[in-house]
């Protein structure tokens, strides 16, 4: 494959933009790589990694630190551009758009889950919700009754104006995963969603993002080692050293030891 | 690529901006305290200065308008002798100056049982001068058995007949509170010249002074500005690397960096408007007391005029807004560039 000059036939020849059960490509990354420079050092984090997402997918990034997950995790949500290599979002090149476009992107395309929640701690729980519509243009009464009708999605509707400190850390990931659907976004990123949960409200979370996954089709990125999430997600990514190096199902993966059969 | 579906982001909903602002400021009070006393101290070392420099100045004037008509009364009494249970003939010719006013109530003070006043020439009697013992009269009647007769006004002197009016008062003096030419008052006639033109060295030394002094409290005010530039500034920093995280899942959601900006300009502004307006009434409370200490209160009240105090206020509370704003600028801007991968970071 030429690494330079990817032209659109080209790639819907390598890459067809449906699968063979119908479902639209909607992350594709060619060859992506992305050098840090801190002064005179270079750090590579990513070594060109090439990846398809599949419309209604449930993937699962996985690595040990300093392996490049955060930098893929990032070039996939449009929250960084690659040194070289490209990134589709829906069929476009993130490299090309500028501040505004990227806004947009992440305003409605797609969806943030963090996993120390991240929600605005000076504003409730619906404000939280209702801050993306906002940002969308939409006017408070309909935001407000959108924001509701997501809390209730979520199972939180019983707690619309208590502020983020007031909710347990389960009921904070619940609102952040409110707040990440406010636009109808067709991607869910979520880093780590889980891992500041206990046992009981991770499994939870991850019931809810499946469930959301089914029922409203949208595509669910986690970057994890829960095991209960890997075992729920359709692929699993193991990333090393800056290179993709396994993509396999979960029936593929020994959890016990950890490794890829 | 097919056509884009991506569209631009344009929306700053400024009710947002301001709803997470005012928030932001009530949770976060020490940190916004500390951003409010830096402009609260700017502002209110700027207003004592201001309110200072007036204060000053209106004393000087009220003490030397006293020491002025003291002068007055004294060279006009080596003439007259006492005024004690004797009345003043005042012939007033266009409107009248501040000092000329003060003669009124000091020759009252100085034992005169009345004060004549005859506005002659189209002038008006003035209002504010002592009612009761100051009475309008005839120039005829002002001057009959005065003890002098006083000319006063920035007018030419009026066609009257002097000689006849001076001849009516007790002494045949007539007292010219100007540096006007006195009229031909006959030959048995005393005109005194109140008025004392100051030497041209006294004038040129006091206007030095005054430039001097202007320079120097330029300088002091500069100066002081420029540490509350910075101080808030630094304030401001600090809460935007508070904030990283919060900034940057803004972003995440899709906050344009015109909002963040917008955001850290309405805080500013906000805290420029309530920390100016408390530093002024700091400002002026501490300058007024620290004058009465050194004055006495009411000298100090008197030299006060509540149009300066308000043009001042005025001036320092769009002083605390501009500085603010000013020191806004780089936090805003810094805070508007982070990337919004920052909010992915967990240890910040």
């Amino acid at each position: 494959m030429s690494r330079t000059d990817i032209d659109a036939r080209k790639l819907e020849a390598l890459f067809p933009s449906a699968d063979e059960a119908g479902r639209r490509c909607i992350i594709r990354a060619l060859d992506v790589k992305k050098v840090y420079r801190m002064g005179a050092t270079e750090t590579h984090a990513l070594r060109g990694a090439t990846l398809d997402i599949r419309e209604g997918e449930y993937l699962s990034i996985m690595g040990p630190s300093g392996s490049g997950k955060s930098t893929l995790f990032n070039m996939i949500g449009g929250l960084g551009k690659p040194t070289s290599g490209k990134v589709y979002i829906d069929q476009v090149d993130i490299a090309q758009l500028d501040a505004n476009e990227l806004a947009w992107l992440r305003c409605r395309k797609i969806g943030y889950v963090f996993q120390t929640y991240n929600l605005i701690q000076v504003m409730t729980c619906l404000e939280n919700v209702m801050l993306p519509m906002s940002f969308a243009g939409l006017g408070n009464e309909e935001a407000r009754d959108k924001g509701m009708y997501i809390l209730k999605l979520v199972g939180l509707a019983h707690r619309p104006l208590h502020r983020p400190a007031e909710l347990s850390g389960g009921q904070q990931q619940r609102c952040a995963l409110a707040r990440a659907l406010a636009n109808s976004p067709e991607i869910v990123l979520a880093d780590e969603p889980t891992a500041n949960l206990d046992l009981h409200t991770g499994e939870e979370m991850i019931e809810l993002l499946a469930t959301l996954r089914d029922e409203l089709g949208v595509t669910i990125i986690s970057a994890t080692h829960d095991l209960k999430m890997l075992k729920r997600s359709d692929r699993i990514l193991w990333i090393e050293d800056g290179r993709i190096v396994r993509m396999a199902k979960p029936g593929e993966v020994d959890f016990n030891s950890g490794e890829f059969h | 690529m097919s056509a884009s579906p991506i569209r631009r982001q344009v929306t700053l909903p400024l009710s947002v901006a301001w709803q997470v602002v005012l928030q932001g400021i009530r949770i976060r009070l020490g940190r916004s305290l500390v951003t409010l006393m830096g402009v609260l101290l700017g502002i209110a070392f700027l207003m004592s200065i201001l309110t200072g420099q007036s204060i000053r100045q209106g004393v000087r004037r009220e003490t030397e308008a006293r020491a002025e008509c003291r002068r007055m009364i004294g060279f006009l009494t080596a003439e007259t002798g006492p005024l004690r249970d004797r009345a003043v003939g005042v012939i007033q010719a266009g409107a009248i100056s501040d000092i000329e006013r003060r003669l009124a109530a000091a020759l009252l003070d100085e034992g005169a049982s009345e004060v004549r006043w005859a506005a002659v020439a189209g002038a008006a009697m003035p209002a504010g001068l002592p009612a009761g013992r100051v009475r309008a009269a005839e120039p005829r009647a002002a001057a009959e058995g005065a003890a002098a007769l006083l000319l006063v006004g920035e007018g030419a002197s009026p066609d009257l007949r002097w000689g006849e009016l001076v001849a009516g008062t007790r002494q045949r003096v007539l007292a010219v509170a100007r540096a006007t030419p006195a009229p031909e008052a006959g030959a048995d006639a005393t005109v005194l010249s109140l008025a004392r033109e100051p030497h041209p060295d006294e004038l040129a030394e006091q206007r030095s002074e005054a430039r001097r002094t202007r320079f120097r409290t330029a300088w002091i005010i500069a100066i002081s500005l420029l540490v509350t530039v910075i101080g808030i500034s630094n304030a401001m920093l600090m809460s935007v690397t508070e904030r990283f995280r919060e900034i940057g899942t803004m972003k995440c959601l899709g906050a344009l960096s015109a909002f963040v900006r917008q955001m850290f300009f309405i805080e500013a502004c906000l805290l420029g408007v309530v920390g100016a307006a408390a530093g002024c009434v700091v400002g002026a409370a501490f300058a007024a007391a620290a004058f009465s200490l050194s004055y006495g209160m009411d000298l100090v009240v008197s030299a006060m005029s509540p149009w300066t105090l308000l043009a001042h206020g005025a001036l320092c509370v769009a002083a605390g807004v501009g500085l603010s704003i000013v020191a806004a600028i780089y936090p805003a801007s810094f805070a508007s560039r982070m990337v919004p991968a920052t909010a992915l970071r967990s240890t910040i």
